[in-house]
C-alpha cells in the first residue's frame, strides 16, 4: 500500500510537471485530488489496516497529498504568471507615436523677457507700478526738465493728440507720478508702452517698450546705481558680465550715463553681434536730476536718486537674436511658437 | 559734427592716433558716430608708368599697355586711351581694387588679350582740377613725375585725413563747432589749446554813416551785431578753407559766403552777409513779420510770412528770416560792392516754430534752436573781420552796432566738494576737481570744502551740484565708479493687483492654447468701417493723432478687434492652419472729443480662434474658465454686434455688469480682411473682470452620502434655449441638487416638426443623509413642473 501510495504521488508530480495548461492542471487535481481521486481512495482503503498502521499510513498519504497540492498550487502560478507576462508583451505599443495633449500658448516674447526682468528687479526691492500711455506735455516734459524750448524735444519725435496731450516717450513719465504719491524710500520699475514718430524699419518701431526704474532715498550714490545695474546685468547675460558707464545726455538725470554691458557672445573680444566693440549698449541711466526731485515735491538736499530706462524691445531681439523688429508685432505663429 | 583732423589740429596739439582721440572723446561724452579716412573708397590704385605701349591687334582703339607698378614683374593693363605714351605715370587700378565712383576693378580679357586692371581718368577718380592739375583732361590723368610706381594713389592725392562725425548731445550746442570740440580735445589728452585770437584793420570812417540797426522785440533778439565792410573783392576762399567746409559738409561758394560758413563752423555763431547795395533806406530792422508780408529765400522759393515770424528787414521789406535764410534780393553776387555783416542771437523757439511753419531747416537755423551764446555773438563777428581782413576780401569801417540789453554776468556756484563726492559715491580729491574745472574753462578755487566755480554763459548748461560732478566725473573718468550692492531698508517687490490678476489670466489663456500677440496702439481711421459698426457707434469716436506717421497709424483704438482680425487674417494668408491668440491691450475712449484731457484707458482682453476644430463653444469654453478665474457670476444674452454673426454671438454679464462679447465674425466683416473661412474673436473688458471682488475660497467637506442619477428627457420647442431648460432644473431641485449636464439634443426624424428631444443627467444629494425615495420622487416632481411649465413635455 505504501508502494502504492509513492507510485500514485509520483505519477501526480509528473503530471503535474507535464501540465500545459489551466486545463491540464485542473484534471491533474480532480485525477488525484479530487472526491474520487486516487489520493481520495487510497485513504478510503484504509479501513483495512490495522489500528496501528492506520495513523502511520494516514499521516503518509496527507504528507503526499500536501506535497502534490502545493506543487499543483505552484504551477498555477507559474503558468499565471507566464500568462501575465506574454500579456504585457503583446501590449508593447510604439512609444514614437506622436502625443495626445492639448496644445499650449505662448507669452509673447517681450512679455516673457519683461517677467524675467520683473523678477530680477522684484527680488531686488522693486515694486512693479503703470503709467498711462498717454500722457500730458507736463508729465512727459515739463516734469521731467525739458521745458518747451528744449532742444531735447527735438530728440524724441513726439505723436500729439492735442496741444499738450500726447503719447507717452518714455516711461519716465511714471517716475513723475511715482514721486508725486509715494515718499521715499522709493524703488519702483514701471515697463509700459512707449511711443516715438519713428518710421517702421528693420530696427525702428513707432510703438516699443521700456522699463524704467527709480530709487530715491537718502545717500544714493552713482555706485549705488552701478551696483543694481551690475546685478541686474549678471542675470540677464551671465555673472561674467562687465558693466561700463559712458557719459551721455538725459534732461532728467544728472550726471546722465550710457550703460553698456561686455559682449555675451565673445565675452568682450569684439565679433559680429558687437560689432566688434566688444561691448554692447544696453540702457541709459543717471542720477535723478534735483529739478526732476524738486518738481515732485523732494528736497534734492536731502534725497538723492538714480533712474534708468531699458528697451525691452531691444533686449529681446538680442536675447533671440530676432534680426527685424517688425517680427514682434507681425504675430505669425510660428513666430510665437518658438519663444 | 564733422571735423576733418587737420581742422582740428589748428586748435589742439594732437599727439594720438585717431582712435585713441575718438575713444577717449566717447568716455568724456562726445560719441563718435563715424571716422571716415579720406580716400577710404580708394582701394589698391597706384601710380604706375607706362614701360611699354602697343597697338591691340584685333581693335582699331585699343592699346596694350605694359606697366611697372614698383614690383618685379610688369603689370598687363588694355585701355582704349589715347592721350598716353610710354614713360607716362599714370593712376592705374590694379586688379580686385575699388574706385570712388563705387567701380570694383578686376582682371579679364579685353578682344581676347589679358588686362589686369585699369588706367584711370581723373573723373574716375572723382577729382576736379582744384583737387589735381590736369584732373578734367578727357582721358588718362597724367600725373607729375615725383612719385616712384606703386605709390598708393591716396598719397599722391593727398589723401591722409580723417573726417571725424561727432554726435554732440543736446546740453552742449557750445561743441557744436571746431572750437568746443578741440577745447575739450585739449582737457581730455591734457594737451594746449589754441583759440584764435581775432586782430584786424579797418580803414576808419564810421559805421553810422552807412547804416543804422533797431531791434523792435528784444524778446526773439536778445543781441544782434552789425558790420560794414566795403570793397569787396570776392573770390574763391583758399584751399585749406575750402576742405574744411567741405569735411563738414559744406560747398564753397567764394570768399565772402565761406568766411560766414567757416566762423559758424568754428564758433558755432551762424553769420549772415547782406548786400549792403540792396538794403532800402540802408536800415536793418529786427522786427516781426507783417501778416501776409512775402519774401524769397536765397533758394529761390516764396514764403508767405506770419506776424509771429521774425524777420530782419530794411526800411521797406523783409530781407532775411532771421535766422535760418536770406532773402534772394540782398543775395552775395560776384559783383557785390560792400557787404552788412549779421552775427545775432535769435530765441531758440522762435526759430524753431518759423522753421517748422515754413518747412525749412538750415544749417544755421539747427544751431539757433540749439540755441548760441550771447557771448560769443560778438567773438564770431570779430573772428569773421578777422578773416576778411587776412584774406584781403574788402575793406573794414570802423565802429560797430551792437544791440543789446545788456549781457550775462557769469554765474557763481558754491559747491561743497563732499556733496558731489556723496553724489558720485567716488573719493575725488577736492584738488583733482579744481584741476578739472579749471581746465574745462570753468574757473574754480576751493576754500575750506566749498568749490566756489565761475559758469561763462557759453556753459549755461551748468546749474548746481549735479552738473558739476558730470563734469568732473567724466574727465575723471567713469570707470573709477565701483559698483555696490543695493542698500537700504529691506523691501519687498510688489506688483499692482491689476498686474497680478493679468499674470494669472495670461497664464490660463496659454494653458488654453493660445498664443499672446502684440500689435500698435493705433489703428488706420477707416479701420472701423470694415467691422460694418453703425455710423453712431460710440467706438467711432476715436481720439485721432495730430501728426500720425500716415493714415494707417492715425488713430487711438477704442476696441482690439480689428488687430485681432489683421493678425488672424496674416496667419490664414499664410497657409497656417488654426490658431488660437490673444492680446491684453488698452481701450482708448475719450471723454469728449476733440481731446481737452488724457483719454480713459480700459484695460481689454480679446481673443481670436479660427480652425477646424474651433466654433461658438470653443470660444465660449474659453471665456467662461476666464470669467471663473475672476469669480464672475455670468450670464449669457443674445446681442447685435454688426460685426459678429447674428445669430452666433452672445453678450456676457459678469455680476450683471456687461463685461464681454463674444462670437463667430460675421462673413461679410471677415471678406474685408480676405478671411474665407470661419474666425470667432471675444473682447472681454478686464477693468469690469479686475474690480469683482473675488469671494475667499472656503474649504466644502466632502459628500458622505450617496448622490442619486436621474434622467429627464423631454420633448420641447426647438426655439426654447436649454438654458431655460437648465434654469428650470437648478430651480425644481432646490438644495438637493448638485449637477445638471446636459446629454442630449436631437432635432429630425421621429421628432414631430417644430420640436427637439432634449436630455439631461441630474445629481441629487444631501449633506444630512441618504435620500429617501419620498425625497427624490418630490424634488423629481418639482424639476418636471418647472419643465413642463415652459411648454417641455417629459418623455418616459
Amino acid at each position: 500500500m505504501k508502494q502504492q501510495l509513492e507510485q500514485i504521488k509520483t505519477a501526480a508530480l509528473e503530471a503535474i510537471e507535464n501540465a500545459q495548461n489551466s486545463a491540464d492542471c485542473e484534471n491533474v487535481r480532480v485525477k488525484y485530488l479530487g472526491k474520487k481521486g486516487e489520493l481520495t481512495a487510497i485513504l478510503k482503503m484504509m479501513g483495512g489496516l490495522s489500528p496501528e498502521e492506520r495513523p502511520i499510513m494516514g499521516q503518509l498519504v496527507n504528507t503526499a497529498k500536501a506535497e502534490v497540492d502545493a506543487a499543483l498550487s505552484k504551477k498555477v502560478e507559474q503558468m499565471q504568471a507566464e500568462a501575465e507576462e506574454l500579456k504585457l508583451k503583446q501590449e508593447t505599443i510604439d512609444i514614437t507615436m506622436p502625443a495626445k495633449q492639448d496644445k499650449t500658448g505662448k507669452l509673447h516674447p517681450l512679455n516673457t523677457v519683461l517677467n524675467d526682468m520683473i523678477d530680477i528687479f522684484q527680488s531686488m526691492g522693486f515694486d512693479v507700478v503703470d503709467g498711462p500711455e498717454v500722457e500730458t506735455d507736463h508729465y512727459n516734459f515739463e516734469c521731467l526738465n525739458v521745458p518747451a524750448d528744449h532742444p531735447a524735444r527735438d530728440m524724441q519725435d513726439t505723436f500729439y493728440l492735442a496741444e499738450n496731450i500726447l503719447l507717452r516717450t518714455q516711461t519716465s513719465a511714471a517716475q513723475i507720478r511715482t514721486m508725486e504719491t509715494r515718499k521715499p524710500p522709493i524703488r519702483v520699475i514701471c515697463p509700459g508702452r512707449v511711443f516715438r514718430a519713428d518710421e517702421v524699419d528693420a530696427t525702428h518701431s513707432p510703438v516699443f517698450h521700456q522699463i524704467e526704474g527709480l530709487v530715491v532715498d537718502k545717500g544714493v550714490t552713482m555706485c549705488d546705481l552701478k551696483g543694481v545695474l551690475e546685478q541686474f546685468a549678471h542675470e540677464i547675460y551671465g555673472p561674467e558680465t562687465k558693466v561700463k558707464f559712458r557719459p551721455s545726455f538725459f534732461p532728467f538725470t544728472e550726471p546722465s550715463v550710457e550703460v553698456d554691458v561686455s559682449c555675451s557672445e565673445c565675452g568682450g573680444k569684439g565679433c559680429r553681434v558687437c560689432k566688434g566693440a566688444g561691448w554692447i549698449e544696453i540702457l541709459g541711466a543717471g542720477m535723478v536730476h534735483p529739478n526732476v526731485l524738486r518738481s515732485c515735491g523732494i528736497d534734492p538736499e536731502e534725497y538723492s536718486g538714480f533712474a534708468f530706462g531699458i528697451g525691452l524691445d531691444r533686449l529681446t531681439t538680442t536675447r533671440y537674436k530676432i534680426s527685424d523688429i517688425r517680427l514682434l508685432f507681425e504675430n505669425d505663429k510660428r513666430f510665437l511658437d518658438q519663444f | 559734427m564733422k571735423i576733418s583732423l587737420k581742422a582740428l589740429k589748428y586748435y589742439v596739439d594732437i599727439n594720438v592716433p585717431v582712435e585713441e582721440l575718438c575713444d577717449r572723446m566717447v568716455m568724456a561724452g562726445f560719441e563718435v558716430e563715424s571716422i571716415e579716412a579720406e580716400g577710404e573708397n580708394i582701394k589698391n590704385v597706384v601710380a604706375a608708368r607706362i614701360v611699354k605701349l602697343e597697338p591691340h591687334t584685333d581693335s582699331d582703339h585699343l592699346q596694350i599697355c605694359q606697366m611697372d607698378i614698383g614690383k618685379e614683374n610688369l603689370v598687363q593693363i588694355v585701355t582704349g586711351a589715347q592721350n598716353i605714351k610710354e614713360g607716362d605715370l599714370v593712376p592705374a587700378a590694379l586688379d580686385n581694387s575699388d574706385l570712388p565712383n563705387g567701380m570694383h576693378i578686376k582682371s579679364g580679357k579685353l578682344r581676347g588679350v589679358e588686362s589686369n586692371g585699369m588706367l584711370c581718368s581723373g573723373e574716375e577718380l572723382c577729382l576736379t582740377e582744384e583737387d589735381y592739375e590736369g584732373a578734367s583732361v578727357h582721358g588718362i590723368l597724367i600725373l607729375k613725375d615725383e612719385w616712384a610706381p606703386g605709390t598708393d594713389m591716396r598719397e599722391v592725392l593727398g589723401l591722409d585725413d580723417y573726417i571725424i562725425d561727432f554726435k554732440i548731445t543736446a546740453n552742449r550746442p557750445d561743441c557744436n563747432c571746431f572750437m568746443g570740440v578741440a577745447k575739450e580735445a585739449s582737457v581730455v589728452l591734457g594737451s594746449a589749446y589754441h583759440p584764435p585770437v581775432p586782430t584786424y584793420k579797418t580803414v576808419g570812417e564810421n559805421i553810422t554813416d552807412y547804416i543804422d540797426v533797431e531791434v523792435l522785440n528784444y524778446d526773439l533778439c536778445p543781441r544782434y551785431v552789425g558790420r560794414v565792410v566795403k570793397n569787396l573783392r570776392i573770390k574763391p576762399s583758399p584751399v585749406w578753407m575750402q576742405k574744411a567746409l567741405m569735411a563738414s559738409g559744406m560747398r564753397p561758394i567764394n570768399n565772402i559766403v565761406d568766411i560766414t560758413n567757416f566762423v559758424m563752423l568754428e564758433t558755432g555763431q551762424p553769420m549772415h552777409a547782406f548786400n549792403y547795395n540792396d538794403l532800402a533806406d540802408k536800415k536793418i530792422i529786427v522786427r516781426n513779420a507783417r501778416e501776409g508780408e512775402a519774401i524769397t529765400t536765397l533758394d529761390g522759393k516764396d514764403y508767405k510770412l506770419t506776424a509771429d515770424m521774425l524777420v530782419i528787414a530794411d526800411g521797406e521789406k523783409p530781407s532775411c528770416l532771421a535766422g535760418i535764410m536770406g532773402g534772394k534780393e540782398s543775395e552775395i553776387e560776384d559783383d557785390t560792392k560792400d557787404l552788412f555783416l549779421e552775427s545775432a542771437k535769435f530765441r531758440r523757439d522762435s526759430v524753431r516754430k518759423t522753421g517748422r511753419a515754413l518747412g525749412i531747416r538750415t544749417e544755421a537755423s539747427g544751431r539757433f534752436e540749439k540755441g548760441v551764446d550771447i557771448v560769443n555773438v560778438g567773438f564770431a563777428m570779430d573772428r569773421a573781420l578777422q578773416l576778411i581782413c587776412d584774406l584781403d576780401a574788402g575793406d573794414i569801417i570802423e565802429g560797430v552796432l551792437d544791440r543789446n540789453l545788456g549781457l550775462p554776468e557769469d554765474k557763481i556756484l558754491n559747491v561743497k566738494s563732499s556733496s558731489i563726492i556723496e553724489l558720485l559715491g567716488v573719493q575725488i580729491p577736492e584738488d583733482k576737481m579744481v584741476e578739472i574745472l579749471n581746465s574745462l574753462g570753468l574757473e574754480t578755487a576751493a576754500n575750506d570744502g566749498v568749490l566756489t566755480v565761475r559758469v561763462p554763459s557759453i556753459r549755461d548748461d551748468i546749474e548746481g551740484r549735479a552738473d558739476l560732478a558730470e563734469e568732473v566725473m567724466r574727465i575723471y573718468g567713469y570707470d573709477h565708479i565701483v559698483g555696490t550692492p543695493m542698500r537700504g531698508d529691506v523691501m519687498r517687490g510688489k506688483k499692482l493687483p491689476a498686474r497680478v490678476k493679468s499674470d494669472k489670466m495670461k497664464s490660463l489663456l496659454c494653458g488654453l492654447g493660445c498664443y499672446e500677440i502684440a500689435t500698435y496702439s493705433f489703428i488706420a481711421s477707416g479701420a472701423l468701417d470694415t467691422l460694418n459698426l453703425a455710423d453712431d457707434d460710440a467706438r467711432r469716436n476715436a481720439v485721432k493723432l495730430i501728426n500720425p506717421l500716415g493714415d494707417e497709424y492715425s488713430c487711438m483704438r477704442t476696441q482690439l478687434v480689428t488687430s485681432m482680425l489683421t493678425v488672424m487674417a496674416t496667419n490664414i494668408n499664410r497657409k497656417i492652419e488654426a490658431g488660437r491668440f490673444f492680446e491684453e491691450s488698452k481701450r482708448f475712449i475719450p471723454k469728449a472729443l476733440p481731446v481737452t484731457e488724457q483719454p480713459d484707458e480700459l484695460p481689454t482682453l480679446c481673443i481670436g480662434l479660427y480652425g477646424k476644430d474651433e466654433d461658438f463653444f470653443t470660444l465660449k469654453g474659453i471665456v467662461e474658465e476666464i470669467m471663473t478665474l475672476f469669480g464672475a457670476h455670468t450670464q449669457y444674452k443674445r446681442s447685435s454686434e454688426n460685426y459678429l454673426h447674428p445669430g452666433r454671438q452672445a453678450e456676457v454679464l459678469a455680476n450683471n455688469v456687461s463685461a464681454a462679447v463674444f462670437g463667430e465674425v460675421h462673413p461679410a466683416v471677415a471678406k474685408n480682411y480676405d478671411i474665407d473661412t470661419r474666425v470667432y474673436v471675444a473682447e472681454i473688458k478686464l477693468d469690469v473682470l479686475y474690480a469683482i471682488n473675488k469671494r475667499k475660497t472656503t474649504y466644502k467637506p466632502l459628500p458622505k452620502y450617496p448622490a442619486v442619477e436621474r434622467d429627464f428627457a423631454m420633448l420641447c420647442d426647438k426655439d426654447i434655449p436649454v438654458g431655460d431648460l437648465e434654469r428650470a432644473i437648478v430651480s425644481g431641485g432646490g438644495r438637493l441638487l448638485e449637477k445638471v449636464e446636459l446629454f442630449d439634443v436631437y432635432q429630425g426624424s421621429q421628432i414631430p416638426e417644430g420640436k427637439k428631444s432634449v436630455a439631461y443627467s441630474v445629481w441629487l444629494r444631501s449633506s444630512e443623509g441618504t435620500l429617501t425615495d419620498a425625497q427624490i420622487e418630490d424634488a423629481s416632481s418639482k424639476i418636471i413642473a418647472k419643465l413642463e411649465k415652459l411648454g417641455a413635455e417629459l418623455r418616459k
